[in-house]
């Protein structure tokens, strides 16, 4: 019985110190999660494109390996993982499928695991935002509830609601592969969630595509608010450090 | 790799680097879009005319509307033939069923015989159905009625703009040269004294000079045959009372069961883009009195002749084969995804086609034109946010409609290359970055 802690290709690729920090804090709850090396992508920037057959081969492949590394359940940190795990892995293997899967901020909000975080925000307080992604509010489970659950938990940390959020979030735009052929649709859109963030000192993304879109927007706009993930911001918390520093 | 597919890909890059055009007219439209998008999804939530939200309103009525388009598309054959027999017995409409677009375009062309002038209201069905495109393949002047419209005439303004507020884009200033240019007249810069110029020059000739007009519908009730119109300029109220001959031409989908499912659809329709319907007609009939020794006659004040063209062209072969645009039957064409849209917002009038701006629009010229005309109108601008989905009040999923077409793009080769070399290492080598 295998738990897997499944990064995503694009944190593994770019985003390695997340990573990291990922692994720590969920090793921090349940030491018998572990990574197992390169793991085949879950298919996520092929899904708009690619036929019904080539999809059940490749999900197939990956079952297949769950299945030789006796993987019962995992946990992801991105988004897009999460939101092809649950929606299409089910759907072309029906019970042939045995693996639970969970999102990082599903795992965080799990009341035992909530209560051993017990976190607190070092300086006075802190003004957060919180980005909905479209990967995990339309994911079949949708997490939309729980990074509130996780924020509103911590001390000093006061969690403000943007003006679009939940299902009504702005979309970044770089979901559905859209950020490899026309990054321009992110040039707008990001920006205006940005512009949403009024009195919020940071703004939190639980995804790493739409870090990806922020992060560029941030920097070509000069904006001085920080763009954060998820997993930074909690173990800055957990080792104390401000995650403004 | 297809060359086609780079080749697409290609001109679609090209009509975004438009976008960065400092004055062209693609810009113009996106700067005042982009922010437009913004402003009117956030007004979803305001409570600045009524007691409720139009978010709130919606959703009281979500599931009854929802229920009410998908008793008529799974019955589709039976509200027609109902609906038909109901104008013809009933209602003194003269009915037509064309099979066809070509069909019902030929039947208009008869019914406009020898008029070289007709007047019409705004509606994006007498587009999809390809009237605009016969009349002016026959030179006969179209006079629109609607102010977005007819300022989109002034301008001759090409490109596709949103649907319900056609010339919104354009400012007051130039609007006001424009008139200079073309009536040589020269109103103050105010929406006011541009109302006012059109109300005064316009509104006689509506009243005395329309032999034929045409219109949409908002909605037909199949229970009384009733077709529901809703407006707010009153150019709707004159064209279909001060004309001589009222034809209409929609789509079969437009059909509801009941008059009241039919004032619901326009009530929604008027909520949702919070643009009030100031009035709504429910046309049952041509004008007629019985006051001459209880003898019908036709015509006393409104039109003498009501013609109705129902056109079928794709969508009972979307029902009966089940294709991936079937669900598109249940729109009630509010375009109010175009404003929630992520592509809509970041690529204005470039994610549109000649049925207009939006997803909608794009779908549209798939289901006329084919698979290279929408991956040409940015098919692959769509990054499956599922806004439009959240926001459609029938709950259409318009993002995964075009997640399949992506797909049969893909087929046919005209994926963007980039993407596709990443769905290709994915599933060759299970990893996106080798
Ligand atoms: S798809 Fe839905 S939101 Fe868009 S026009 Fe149709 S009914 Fe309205
Ligand atoms: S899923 Fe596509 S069409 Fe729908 S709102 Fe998002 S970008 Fe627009």
């Amino acid at each position: 019985m295998t738990k897997l802690i499944y990064l995503g290709c694009l944190s593994r690729e770019n985003f390695k110190s997340t990573c990291e920090n990922a692994i720590k804090i969920i090793k921090f709850f349940d030491n018998e999660y572990k990574i197992i090396e390169n793991p085949p992508c879950c298919g996520s920037l092929a899904y708009h494109i690619s036929s019904d057959d080539e999809l059940k081969k490749h999900i197939q492949y990956i079952n297949d390996w769950f299945k030789a590394n006796d993987v019962t359940e995992l946990v992801t940190i991105c988004a897009g993982c999460y939101n092809y795990f649950s929606r299409y892995y089910q759907d072309y293997l029906g019970t042939d499928f045995n693996v639970k899967i969970r999102h990082l901020l599903q795992f965080l909000a799990d009341p035992k695991n909530l209560r051993k975080l017990d976190l607190s925000y070092p300086g006075k307080k802190l003004n957060v935002n919180y980005h909905d992604a479209c990967h995990l509010r339309n994911a079949v489970k949708p997490i939309i509830e729980e990074p509130r659950t996780i924020l509103n938990a911590i001390k000093n940390v006061i969690f403000n609601e943007m003006d679009f959020n939940k299902t009504n979030s702005i979309c970044c735009g770089a979901g559905g592969g859209v950020y490899s052929i026309f990054k321009e649709n992110s040039d707008f859109s990001a920006k205006a969630i940005f512009d949403n963030m009024k009195k919020s000192k940071l703004l939190l993304t639980a995804c790493p595509f739409c870090y990806t879109a922020l992060k560029r927007i941030k920097e070509e706009n000069n904006i001085e608010k920080p763009i954060i993930k998820f997993e930074d911001f909690i173990i800055n918390l957990m080792e104390g450090v401000d995650p403004l520093s | 790799m297809s060359d086609k597919g780079k080749g697409i890909y290609e001109e679609v890059k090209s009509k975004v680097n438009k976008l960065k055009e400092e004055g062209g007219l693609e810009r113009e439209y996106w700067d005042f879009w982009k922010l437009g998008c913004l402003i009117k999804t956030k007004v979803h939530d305001s409570r600045t005319i009524y007691y409720d939200t139009s978010r709130e309103f919606v959703e009281r009525y979500n599931e009854q509307l929802i229920a009410i388009r998908e008793e008529v598309v799974e019955n589709l054959d039976y509200y027609v033939e109902r609906c038909i027999n109901v104008m013809r017995k009933a209602n003194n409409f003269k009915v037509y069923y064309a099979k066809t677009n070509e069909e019902a375009q030929n039947i208009f062309m008869d019914e406009l015989g020898d008029n070289k002038v007709i007047y019409k209201s705004k509606s994006n069905e007498v587009k999809d159905i390809g009237i605009t495109d016969i009349l002016e393949k026959k030179n006969i002047t179209i006079k629109e009625t609607d102010l977005g419209d007819i300022l989109v005439q002034l301008f001759d303004y090409k490109l596709p703009s949103w649907q319900i507020g056609p010339g919104a884009h354009f400012s007051i200033d130039d609007i006001v040269a424009r008139i200079k240019e073309v009536h040589g007249v020269e109103p103050e810069p105010t929406p006011n004294s541009i109302v006012d110029y059109y109300r005064r020059t316009y509104r006689k000739e509506l009243l005395n000079d329309v032999k034929v007009s045409l219109t949409s519908a908002n909605a037909i009730s199949a229970e009384e045959g009733t077709i529901v119109l809703g407006e707010n300029e009153g150019n709707i109220s004159l064209l279909t009372r001060a004309t001589d001959k009222h034809i209409v031409v929609c789509g079969i989908q437009k059909i509801v069961p009941t008059i009241l499912d039919a004032v619901l659809v326009a009530k929604i329709q008027s909520r949702i883009n919070n643009v009030p319907f100031n009035y709504i007609s429910l046309i049952s009939g041509p004008s007629s009195t019985s006051d001459i020794r209880g003898i019908n006659v036709l015509g006393m004040y409104g039109a003498k002749e009501v013609v109705v063209i129902l056109v079928d062209d794709w969508r009972i072969k979307a029902l009966k084969e089940d294709l991936i645009y079937k669900d598109y039957l249940k729109c009630i064409g509010c375009r109010s995804c175009n404003f929630v849209c992520t592509a809509a917002r970041a690529f204005g009038n470039i994610f549109a086609s000649k049925y207009g701006w939006g997803a909608t629009a794009i779908l549209t010229d798939y289901i006329h034109n084919g698979i290279e005309a929408i991956t040409k109108d940015g098919l692959f601008f769509c990054t499956n946010c599922e806004n439009c989905y959240h926001w459609c009040p029938v709950s259409i999923n318009l993002g995964e409609i075009l997640k399949s077409i992506k797909k049969e793009a893909t087929k046919a080769g005209l994926c963007p290359p980039p993407l596709r070399d990443y769905q290709q290492k994915i599933l060759k080598e299970k990893n996106p970055f080798k």
